[in-house]
């Protein structure tokens, strides 16, 4: 355990030498870039929902704690969280559950101290599917709420 | 002497029916509908005074034949009757037929460019004029004048207000199901008469037609929030309902289209609201912790019925114009949504959701004679015809597919409505446009 965190402190001092070493201009780091460096070190910028819950479970209060900690990271940087439903919900009730889900994502993003200024929120209800279809699959992975960087 | 060998005037229907177990048996009225009749052939905009004599009786044919109660002979292979005979026809010659009731008419040019078309619905046992109606018209709105005399007929007839001479609003959709491009669309209830409303640069929803045909509603993520608006069809006005970034949705109007429900939701928590059409005297009709949403006004403005998870699943719910008095209405071991009142008061439509899918049912406000009226399994919206007798509601099928259908209360296989486009969230608007 201990010989992986060295191992990572290494390697992140070893990359900024780097880059401080060969004095390149820094290519333009763009918000989809930034959006990848979010989903790498949170796990994902997704987190998923059980049936009509807007519970978050344990796998989610870990990828959103590491979001909350890449969030304070990038003040300068919005955060749009956007709340899903499944198909298999009719629309008006998938416009309220999406926005129910949002807003438990963005209140726990807040009690982690990101401030409250930083994130909008908006509900896609099923307009947005991730994955076409009504399999059990797709459902499961359309029941979500994506962290999406805004300049 | 008349070619039709159509002997039997009344047909059950029972036999037709595939799913005969929810069917009731319909008594069917068959109503004669031959040519009408022109005074004089004159050219006009839309075409000879002859020739839309023939339009006409062909519209009406088959606006009928949409209905489940009557069955009309049409006029391919009927006499052409004169002039005076529209207004007092040879009933012996009629009663040959079989049928039980006679449309007869004229189409007349006028002096001013305009034309005459008028309509007489007989009794031909009874050898009487029992309906009658006339429009003046510009040419080129003949086919809105069949329609209205298609509405006298059946509502004669069947005793309820017909929905021929009706629109329906829904949402046209193209594209990936992850990049939708959603746009509202407007038509004639036979289909004709098509347009867009908006462009599909912003995704929108659930079009509402208000009860004069004036206004509709809609929500739509223009600016970025969903949120309600609403389109003057008249001037083309396009306007939000309420002032600020609120998210809104679910918009319904009243009967007498002066007031507007809707949902609105902030921090995880959506409740019910209503506000006139120009956005003021706002109300806040819900207070629960829980989603209330999909609220639809009895015809008589006086009850509410919405969509709630407060017990923990989404239910139906009856309350008060004014919030009070809130009673769950469903019970049926499932998940129920988008209630629709019908225009008649009797009944309420809904979406059944469980383990096979979702499907359209209808139940009456007192919270029983709940049936199911179609299979699924991805049926949602309901919207009721003016005559309370059919249900409108979008059905997606394995493919992803999305399609209008109609199904009536008396069960039955749906029926399609054929779009340019897939289409969701109809709206069928139940006074006249």
């Amino acid at each position: 355990m201990r010989r992986t965190i060295l191992a990572g402190l290494v390697a992140i001092a070893l990359s900024r030498g780097a880059f401080a070493a060969a004095q390149l201009p820094l290519p333009p780091i763009t918000i989809e870039m930034m959006q990848a460096d979010l989903a790498a070190r949170s796990g994902s910028d997704t987190v998923y929902f059980a049936g009509s819950s807007h519970g978050i479970d344990a796998a989610g209060q870990a990828t959103l704690t590491a979001q909350a900690t890449w969030l304070l990271a990038h003040p300068e940087v919005r955060a749009r969280i956007e709340g899903h439903a499944d198909e298999r919900t009719p629309r008006d009730y998938a416009l309220a559950i999406g926005e129910r889900r949002a807003s438990a994502v963005r209140d726990f993003l807040v009690l982690q101290g990101v401030p409250d200024a930083q994130l909008t929120i908006i509900s896609w209800g099923k307009e947005r599917p991730a994955v076409a279809g009504t399999s059990e699959m797709a459902l499961a992975l359309n029941r979500r709420v994506s962290t999406v960087l805004m300049r | 002497m008349l070619g039709w060998k159509f002997k039997a005037c009344t047909v059950m229907l029972a036999g037709l029916v595939p799913n005969a177990a929810l069917a009731q048996v319909t008594p069917v009225t068959v109503v004669a509908v031959p040519q009408l009749s022109t005074p004089d052939n004159v050219a006009t905009s839309a075409g000879d005074t002859g020739l839309l004599a023939r339009y006409v009786a062909d519209v009406i044919t088959s606006d009928l034949r949409s209905s489940r109660e009557l069955m009309p002979i049409g006029p391919q292979n009927a006499r052409v009757y004169s002039y005076p005979e529209a207004t007092a026809p040879s009933f012996t010659q009629w009663r040959t037929t079989g049928a039980k009731a006679l449309v007869t008419g004229f189409v007349q040019a006028r002096s001013d460019g305009r034309i005459t078309i008028a309509c007489y619905l007989h009794d031909i046992p009874g050898a009487r004029e029992i309906a009658r109606k006339g429009f003046v018209v510009a040419p080129g709105e003949w086919r809105r004048a069949a329609h209205r005399c298609s509405d006298a007929v059946y509502e004669k007839l069947a005793g309820r207000p017909g929905s021929f001479d009706t629109r329906i609003a829904y949402v046209a959709e193209s594209g990936s199901k992850n990049a939708r491009v959603k746009r509202i669309a407007l038509m004639d209830s036979d289909g004709t008469s098509h347009r867009y409303l908006s462009s599909g640069d912003n995704t929108v929803l659930t079009p509402r037609l208000s009860p004069g045909g004036q206004y509709l509603a809609y929500v739509s993520y223009a600016g970025g929030q969903p949120h309600v608006r609403l389109i003057d069809l008249e001037s083309n006005e396009d306007r939000p309902l309420l002032p600020g970034n609120a998210m809104s949705f679910a918009p319904r109007f009243s009967a007498d289209g002066k007031r507007m429900l809707f949902a609105m939701a902030d921090g995880g928590n959506t409740d019910v609201y209503a506000a006139n059409t120009d956005g003021t005297a706002l109300l806040r009709l819900t207070t629960s912790p829980g989603i209330d949403t999909a609220p639809s006004f009895s015809p008589d403005g006086s009850k509410i019925v919405f969509e709630s998870d407060r017990s923990g699943t989404e239910q139906l719910y009856v309350m008060n114009a004014d919030g009070s008095d809130p009673r769950r209405l469903s019970f049926g071991g499932a998940r129920y949504a988008s209630p629709s009142w019908s225009p008649d008061g009797e009944r309420i439509a809904f979406t059944r959701i469980a383990g096979d899918g979702l499907r359209i049912g209808v139940i009456a406000p007192s919270g029983s004679d709940e049936r199911i009226l179609t299979t699924g399994p991805q049926d949602e919206g309901p919207s009721w015809a003016a005559s309370s007798r059919d249900v409108l509601f979008q059905r997606s099928d394995a493919f992803g597919r999305t399609v209008l259908s109609v199904v009536s209360v008396d069960g039955g296989n749906p029926r399609s409505i054929v779009t340019p486009q897939d289409g969701s969230d109809p709206d069928w608007s139940t006074g006249a446009k």
